[in-house]
C-alpha cells in the first residue's frame, strides 16, 4: 500500500463560508488520505463539517464558499481545485460521483428513471441511446431493482425509498467512478432497508474496486464497513484510525461519547444512555482552545485555553487531538478531579450532565 | 405473520384498549389501501408501549387511530372506559386534551412564524386556561422540565433551535395540558445519534415525573427496546409478535422479528455483518398476500402460510407471536 500512491489526498483543507453574521468556518484543517479500493468512514454530528469537507473535495461548494491557500486535494494526482468549469464537468460522474442522504430530493420528479440513469451514460460516455438503456438496465440489476425494465419507465415516486436510493446508486455509479461519496445515504431510511443498502454497497464495491468515503453520524452504520474511521467535530477531525483500533483504543473522549451515545440491543431495556450534553459550537464565533472542551467530562484548564493538534498514539495510522486520552492515567486524573469539583474546568456540570 | 387474535390482550386493567382496528383507505378505481387490517393490543397506565415495524406497516396509522385522526374503519379504541369511536366531535375534543402526540420532524411541526411561549401555549389559551400568570407559570414550569431555560427561549422561534431543541419543544407543548398518554410517532428518527440518546432520556424522565403512559412509533429495535415495557412489532397491517423487550431480543419467536434484529448495526468490528437480509420489497398494502402476509419475504413459508392466517397465540408466558412455524423459546422461569 505504501509504495503506490493514495488515491486521494487531502492536506490541510479549510472551507469557510460567508454568511451575514460573519465567517462561518465549516472545515477547519482536515487531512486524510485514501488509497485505492478503500473505505473511510467519516463521522461527526451533523454541523461537524463532514458534508462540507466532501463538498469541497468534490468541488461543488456554493458560491459564498471560500477556501483559503494552503490546501491541497490531490485526487489521481491532480488538484481538484483547479479544474476548469469544462473539465470539472467531465470529472464528476467518471472519476467522483456522490449519492446524497434523501434519494426524493436528489432525483428529478418529473423524469423517468431510466432517463435519469441513461443522461450521464449518453454525456460522459457518448453513447447512443440505446446503449446508454443497455448499461442503464444492467446497472438496475447490478443494484438490485425487481422487474427492471418496467421500473426504468417509471418516475421517482412510483418507487419506495430504498429503491430510489438505489436508482441513485446506479447512477452514480453509471460512469465505473474510481471513488464513490456516500453522505449519509441511509439515514432517511429504516433500519431494514439500511441494512441492504450498505450491503450492496460494500458488494459494488467489492465488484468494480472503487474507493468510498462513508459519512454517518452513527458509529455503528461504519463499524463493519469501513477500514478505516476518521471522527469529526466542529470542523477539525479529531480522531483518526483503522476500524478496529478505533473501537479497541478509543482515544478522543468526543469518540467515546459517541459510541456511548448508541442505544444497544443487548442492553436490558431501561438502561439509561450516555448522552452527550449540549451542543456543537457556533462555528461563526472565534473558538479558543480545545473545541469539544465545553461539553467534555475530562476537560482541564489546560484544554480551554490550548488548542490540542492530532498527534500519533504510537499505534499505527492512529492520530488523535486530546490532551487527556481516554484511558490514560492522565483522563483518570482528570476526571477525577473534576467529578470532585462536580464541574469541569470549561464550566460543564457533570451532576446537570448525568441527567441531560 | 400476522395474525389477528387477542390472548394477549390484559383484560380491564388496561388504560387504552385497542381491538380489532381496522384502517382502510379508498384510492380510486375501487382499490382499498390495507393500511391496518385488524390490529389488537392494550396498554396498562404507566407502560410504555413500543410499536415497531418498517416503512408502510401501519404503525403510524395505528397511532393516529388511537386519537381518532380520522376514526378508524371499524373497530374499538377504549381510553380511561370511554369509547372513542362512539363520541361526539364536541367529546372527542375534550377527550383529545389528555392524549398528545409527537412527530418525527420536530421542526416542520412546529409553525416556524411564532414564539415557542405562544407554540407551548396554545393548548392552554384553546381550553382558555390562560388567564394571568398561571398560564405562564405553567408554560415555563414545562419548558423548563424539557431543559430548556424559559428566560432565553420564550421570545424565540422555531428556526432558532436545533433539531434536537425543537424536540424538545413539541414534547413541553405536549406536555403542558397534562396529558394521561402521549403518542411519540418516530420522535427520534430524524435526529442525531447523540440527541436521539438526549431525547430517548427526557422522554423517560417526563414519564416518571408526570406519570405518562407512551405509546412508542420507531423503526428501529434498538431504540424501542431502550423506552418500552411491552413491544408490539408489526408488519403490514398486522401484528407479528407481542412481549417484554428483553425476551423479545433474547428469544424472537417471529422471524419478521428475527430479521429486524439482525438489521440493526453493530457498533463493533469484532461482530461480523450479520448475513441475514430482509428479501425484497414490502408488498402493496392494497392487495396483501393472503394467509400470512409476511410469507413472501419469509425464509420459512409453506404451503401452509399462504392458506392459513396465523394467529397469535401464546409461546412462552407472556410472550405471543403470529406464525405458524415460530423460533423455539425456551420456557424460563421467571425470566
Amino acid at each position: 500500500m505504501a509504495s503506490e500512491r493514495p488515491l486521494l489526498e487531502v492536506e490541510n483543507l479549510r472551507t469557510y463560508f460567508d454568511t451575514p453574521r460573519g465567517i462561518l468556518k465549516a472545515v477547519d484543517g482536515v487531512s486524510f488520505t485514501l488509497d485505492k479500493g478503500e473505505t473511510i468512514g467519516i463521522v461527526g454530528e451533523s454541523g461537524s463539517g463532514k458534508s462540507v469537507l466532501v463538498r469541497s473535495i468534490m468541488n461543488i461548494l456554493t458560491s459564498n464558499a471560500i477556501v483559503p491557500d494552503g490546501a491541497k486535494v490531490c485526487f489521481d494526482g491532480k488538484d481538484t481545485r483547479n479544474l476548469s468549469r469544462s473539465e470539472a464537468k467531465h470529472f464528476w460522474g467518471t472519476q467522483m460521483a456522490m449519492i446524497f442522504q434523501d434519494p426524493m430530493t436528489s432525483l428529478n420528479p418529473v423524469k423517468k428513471v431510466g432517463v435519469q440513469i441513461t443522461e450521464s451514460i449518453r454525456y460522459h460516455l457518448g453513447a447512443s441511446k440505446q446503449e446508454a438503456m443497455d448499461r442503464a438496465l444492467e446497472l438496475m440489476v447490478q443494484v438490485g431493482i425487481p422487474e427492471p425494465r418496467k421500473r426504468l419507465r417509471e418516475y421517482p415516486h412510483q418507487l419506495s425509498g430504498g429503491m430510489r436510493q438505489r436508482v441513485t446508486i446506479a447512477i452514480a455509479l453509471a460512469c465505473n467512478p474510481k471513488l464513490l461519496i456516500a453522505d449519509e445515504p441511509t439515514t432517511a431510511l429504516d433500519v431494514t432497508v439500511q441494512k441492504q443498502i450498505l450491503d450492496l454497497l460494500a458488494s459494488l464495491q467489492e465488484e468494480l474496486g472503487m474507493a468510498m468515503i462513508l459519512i454517518t453520524h452513527d458509529l455503528g452504520v461504519v463499524a463493519g464497513r469501513a477500514q478505516r474511521i476518521g471522527v469529526m467535530y466542529a470542523g477539525k477531525m479529531v480522531e483518526t484510525a483503522e476500524t478496529t483500533t478505533l473501537f479497541h483504543h478509543m482515544n478522543h473522549p468526543y469518540t467515546e461519547a459517541l459510541f456511548k451515545s448508541i442505544p444497544r440491543v443487548e442492553h436490558q431495556s431501561h438502561t439509561r444512555l450516555d448522552a452527550i450534553s449540549g451542543r456543537p459550537p457556533d462555528m461563526v464565533r472565534e473558538l479558543v482552545g480545545c473545541r469539544f472542551a465545553p461539553r467534555c467530562r475530562y476537560a482541564q484548564q489546560r484544554c480551554v485555553t490550548d488548542e490540542p493538534e492530532l498527534f500519533d498514539t504510537g499505534q499505527v495510522g492512529h492520530r488523535q487531538a486530546c490532551f487527556y486520552p481516554v484511558g490514560s492515567p492522565e483522563s483518570a486524573q482528570a476526571l477525577a478531579a473534576n467529578q470532585d469539583a462536580g464541574v469541569t474546568a470549561a464550566g460543564l456540570d457533570l451532576a446537570a450532565a448525568a441527567v441531560s | 405473520m400476522a395474525g389477528t387474535g387477542k390472548v394477549h390482550m390484559r383484560g380491564d386493567e388496561a388504560l387504552v384498549t385497542v381491538e380489532d382496528l381496522v384502517m382502510e383507505f379508498p384510492t380510486g378505481r375501487r382499490a382499498v389501501v390495507h393500511a391496518v387490517s385488524g390490529v389488537s393490543f392494550d396498554i396498562l397506565e404507566g407502560e410504555t408501549l413500543g410499536l415497531v415495524g418498517e416503512s408502510g406497516c401501519g404503525k403510524s396509522t395505528t397511532g393516529r387511530a388511537m386519537m381518532q385522526l380520522p376514526p378508524p374503519t371499524s373497530g374499538s379504541v377504549r381510553f380511561d372506559g370511554v369509547e372513542m369511536t362512539d363520541l361526539s366531535k364536541e367529546e372527542l375534543r375534550r377527550t383529545r386534551t389528555r392524549m398528545q402526540m409527537i412527530f418525527q420532524d420536530p421542526i416542520s411541526s412546529l409553525n416556524p412564524r411564532r414564539k415557542v411561549k405562544d407554540i407551548v401555549a396554545e393548548g392552554l389559551s384553546i381550553w382558555h386556561n390562560d388567564a394571568g400568570d398561571t398560564a405562564a407559570q405553567k408554560v415555563n414550569e414545562v419548558l423548563d422540565a424539557v431543559g430548556l431555560d424559559p428566560e432565553v427561549v420564550s421570545d424565540r422561534r422555531p428556526h432558532q433551535f436545533s433539531g434536537g431543541q425543537c424536540q424538545r419543544i413539541c414534547i413541553a407543548r405536549a406536555l403542558v395540558l397534562d396529558p394521561k398518554v402521549i403518542i411519540c410517532d418516530e420522535p427520534v428518527s430524524a435526529l442525531d445519534v447523540s440527541v436521539q440518546a438526549q431525547i430517548l432520556n427526557l422522554l423517560e424522565d417526563m414519564k416518571a415525573r408526570y406519570g405518562l403512559t407512551l405509546v412508542f412509533i420507531a423503526h428501529d429495535l434498538a431504540v424501542v427496546k431502550n423506552v418500552s415495557d411491552r413491544v408490539v412489532v408489526m408488519y403490514l397491517g398486522k401484528v407479528c409478535e407481542v412481549a417484554g423487550p428483553d425476551a423479545l431480543y433474547a428469544h424472537p419467536a417471529h422471524p419478521y422479528t428475527d430479521v429486524l434484529l439482525a438489521s440493526i448495526p453493530e457498533p463493533d468490528p469484532d461482530h461480523p455483518v450479520s448475513d441475514r437480509q430482509i428479501a425484497g420489497e414490502l408488498p402493496s398494502p392494497i392487495n396483501p398476500p393472503s394467509g400470512c402476509r409476511f410469507r413472501t419475504r419469509c425464509e420459512k413459508a409453506q404451503d401452509r402460510c399462504s392458506t392459513e392466517e396465523p394467529e397469535l397465540r401464546e409461546i412462552a408466558p407472556d410472550h405471543y407471536a403470529a406464525c405458524h412455524f415460530p423460533n423455539e423459546v425456551p420456557v424460563t422461569v421467571g425470566g
